[in-house]
């Protein structure tokens, strides 16, 4: 039996699976994205809530923190997912469709990541809005610029700064985690690398190339975060 | 609600927490060695083992773990040289092929924690016990190891949560820890809300105990940073140094 | 001949912060042109009175009235003061210059931009003309070649000249100076002086709390001793560091 090596199997010709195993990490890319979309907005609400917000805000903010904090993410995607399908099987069966309708897997992969994420988030950016010094808000607050705009040109910039490094964190693992939404079926990397692997039995050389280009997307997106973080901290370098 | 299930589900996920707690304690400990190990690697200054461990925890740091325990689960089978081996009853077991994937996975972020607390021991009591005349390994037992440790283990208590979470990976390959047994009641019942309610108090539960064992070991290992215990009156004056005027 | 204009009024300010009552009813007229300097010991509640004035801080009792116009305060239902009208309090805030004992330039801000980001986007005067002021500004405080320099580039002393600029930037009716040299190491102090002094000669109103005793002696036209929250000595620098009534402020300019 004529085993095609690695790079074939890697690459575009005949026995290759080159182009399935781009459009899944393209998928992996997208999913991730999605959700650190959904994870930065709830992380924004989430760090609003326990730095300005009342007791009521600071409760829900923590219980969530906590709460996702100990909880497996692989349990959040089959809430989403299961729970989804669930739900919208309900409303279809109101409307008078019959039998099981699924849950758009990309979705639930990706509110299910944006849950998660979102804890990390919250601290992240929490942490970051700490390292600010207060004084400078305390001058916008003299120079009477109203809430918004100080919120805007002051709070916001300088708080991204000092959570750069940690946002950089949280999308690394983010991208990692897009991994577990192919229990979903959504067509990302790894459910393409499991579909090659099935269909030609060769489980090792799908998994390694895997393996290799969720390194190669990690790394440039530590180029791309460290680029970032340059250019945000242009005016902190000490004499 | 339904509580007659709700019982249901909690009796049967109970059930599963041995498993999930061995898979978590085996590789914790496994992994801390592999870790302490990697990290002497990185500091010991012989390039080769330098670059084993950065390439190591490079590796293991920048793919997923589901990939990594798809590769030993799956994809070892392929070479009829590992069928054959010795290892074969481990390595096509769904268990020792977890504690192995979360094993390895553990000990890239440890060694990173661990170097990160031997690096942080203040250079001056470092020099102090060479110059009592220890030798290197005593020094490192007994004053370098036990300060590196006070110092990472915030730190390592947030690794040792992020593997019990991790355990739940091991369900994608048929094992039935707690993730496991709840997937299976949710995709038979599609009562997904219910089932992670319970499984998910579950783990917070465990978690919660393991973030107090960990405050606990730091509370009992950092004596030298809390006030001092007063001394009794009478004691201190019979402990009053020679030549001290009365 | 028509009376100077009180620029700054404050009617009997009271602040506690928790069982401690720092401001003890504290009144205050300052006409235009005045320059008062506001000594005190620690604790005396001098910063606090200043930030009260901006309602940095609000005091629980007291009226501020700026150029004429009062800031409006009213009561919570626990019975707390504060300022009924944000708006109100922004407008005058922008008129008040404040300068900083830690500067509080935003670092992520070039010198320039941080002395052309108020007059811009509070006070929504054209970017041109904001940034042509800024540098004649720059250059009058004397470091016109720092202007696109990130403040972490900046001396202490280069620092809250550029800070003195930006509140210079709104066209402050009253400039408040919180200890503006006492996180300069002592080298540095001089140039910030020099340029509070040219500031007062111009005719500004300023408030300056201080420790240094030759600024309040020789530049301003007012000297207001503050003790345990209560105006122990108010009066003109000669009258006050001569022949002075007050035990406690002998002993407090004599250390």
């Amino acid at each position: 039996m004529n085993q095609p090596t690695l790079f074939e199997l890697a690459g575009f010709g005949p026995d290759g699976w080159g182009h399935a195993l781009l459009a899944g990490a393209w998928m992996t890319i997208l999913v991730a994205l999605a959700g650190y979309a959904v994870g930065a907005c709830i992380g924004t609400l989430g760090a609003w809530g326990k730095i300005a917000g009342n007791r009521f805000a600071r409760a829900t903010a923590d219980a969530y923190t906590t709460v996702l904090r100990g909880i497996p993410d692989l349990l959040v995607i089959y809430l989403f997912y299961f729970g989804g399908s669930a739900i919208v099987t309900a409303i279809g069966k109101m409307f008078g469709a019959e039998g099981f309708l699924g849950f758009p897997g990309f979705l639930a992969g990706s509110l299910a990541v944006g849950v998660t994420s979102g804890a990390q988030f919250t601290e992240v950016l929490r942490g970051g809005f700490k390292a600010v010094h207060p004084g400078e808000i305390e001058a916008a607050v003299a120079c009477g610029m109203p809430r918004w705009l100080r919120l805007r040109r002051i709070i916001a910039p300088l708080t991204l700064r000092h959570a750069l490094p940690g946002l950089g964190n949280v999308w690394q693992v983010v991208l990692k985690e897009s991994a577990l939404v192919s229990i979903t079926g959504v067509a990302e990397l790894l459910r393409q690398a499991q579909v090659g692997a099935g269909s030609t039995g060769l489980p090792f050389d799908f998994y390694l190339i895997a393996g290799v280009i969720y390194l190669m997307i990690s790394t440039l997106s530590g180029l791309v975060i460290q680029q970032a973080e340059r250019h945000l901290s242009r005016g902190v370098r000490k004499r | 609600m339904d509580w007659q299930f709700l019982e249901e589900t909690f009796v049967s996920l109970v059930a599963a927490i041995p498993l999930t707690i061995e898979l978590a304690v085996t590789s914790i400990c496994l992994g801390a060695i592999l870790a302490l190990l990697l990290a002497l690697a990185r500091l010991s200054g012989f390039t080769i083992l330098d670059w084993f461990a950065r390439l190591y925890v490079f590796v293991f740091r920048g793919t997923p773990l589901l990939v990594q325990i798809f590769l030993i689960y799956y994809g070892l089978g392929q070479f009829p040289v590992i069928r054959h081996s010795i290892f074969w009853p481990f390595l096509r077991d769904p268990y020792w092929c977890a504690v192995l994937a979360l094993t390895l996975n553990t000990a890239a972020y440890a060694s990173e924690i661990i170097r990160g607390g031997l690096l942080s021991v203040p250079h001056g009591q470092v020099e102090a016990a060479r110059a009592c005349g220890m030798h290197r390994l005593m020094m490192f037992r007994r004053i370098i190891l036990p300060l590196a440790i006070r110092q990472a283990l915030p730190g390592y208590g947030n690794e040792m949560i992020s593997m019990v979470k991790a355990t739940s990976l091991a369900s994608i390959i048929t094992l039935m820890e707690v993730t496991g047994v709840a997937a299976k009641i949710i995709s038979e019942t599609y009562r997904a809300i219910e089932v992670f309610v319970v499984s998910g108090a579950i783990y917070l539960a465990i978690n919660f105990v393991l973030t107090r064992l960990i405050q606990f070991a730091e509370y009992r290992l950092s004596p030298h940073l809390r006030p001092p215990v007063p001394v009794m009156r009478d004691t201190a004056a019979a402990a009053a140094p020679i030549g001290d005027p009365q | 001949m028509t009376a100077t204009p009180i620029a700054l009024s404050v009617r009997d300010m009271h602040k506690s912060f928790g069982p401690v009552e720092v401001l003890r009813g504290i009144s205050l007229d300052a006409l235009e042109g005045e320059v008062v300097s506001i000594l005190g010991s620690s604790g005396s509640g001098k910063s606090t009175f200043l930030r009260c004035i901006n309602l940095l801080e609000t005091p629980d009792s007291g009226e501020v009235t700026v150029a004429g116009e009062t800031i409006r305060m009213q009561r919570t239902a626990r019975g707390a003061h504060r300022a009924s009208d944000g708006r109100q309090v922004d407008r005058i805030r922008s008129q008040l210059g404040m300068v900083f004992q830690s500067f509080n330039l935003w670092s992520h801000k070039t010198v320039l931009e941080n002395v052309i980001e108020a007059p811009v986007y509070v006070q929504g005067r054209s970017r041109a003309e904001c940034i042509e002021e800024a540098e004649a500004l720059l250059a009058k405080v004397g470091i016109a070649d720092k202007r696109n320099f990130y403040p972490a580039h900046l001396s202490g002393g280069q620092q809250q000249r550029a800070a003195i600029a930006r509140a210079l930037a709104m066209h402050p009716k009253v400039m408040l100076f919180d200890e503006p040299t006492s996180a300069l190491d002592p080298e540095l102090v001089g140039e910030v002086l020099r340029v509070m002094r040219a500031l007062a000669e111009e005719g500004r109103t300023m408030l300056v709390v201080t420790h240094e005793m030759g600024f309040a002696r020789d530049v301003s036209s007012r000297v207001i001793f503050l003790h345990k929250g209560v105006v122990e000595e108010d009066g003109k620098p000669q009258d006050v560091f001569a022949g002075s009534r007050s035990e406690r402020f002998r002993q407090f300019i004599s250390q």
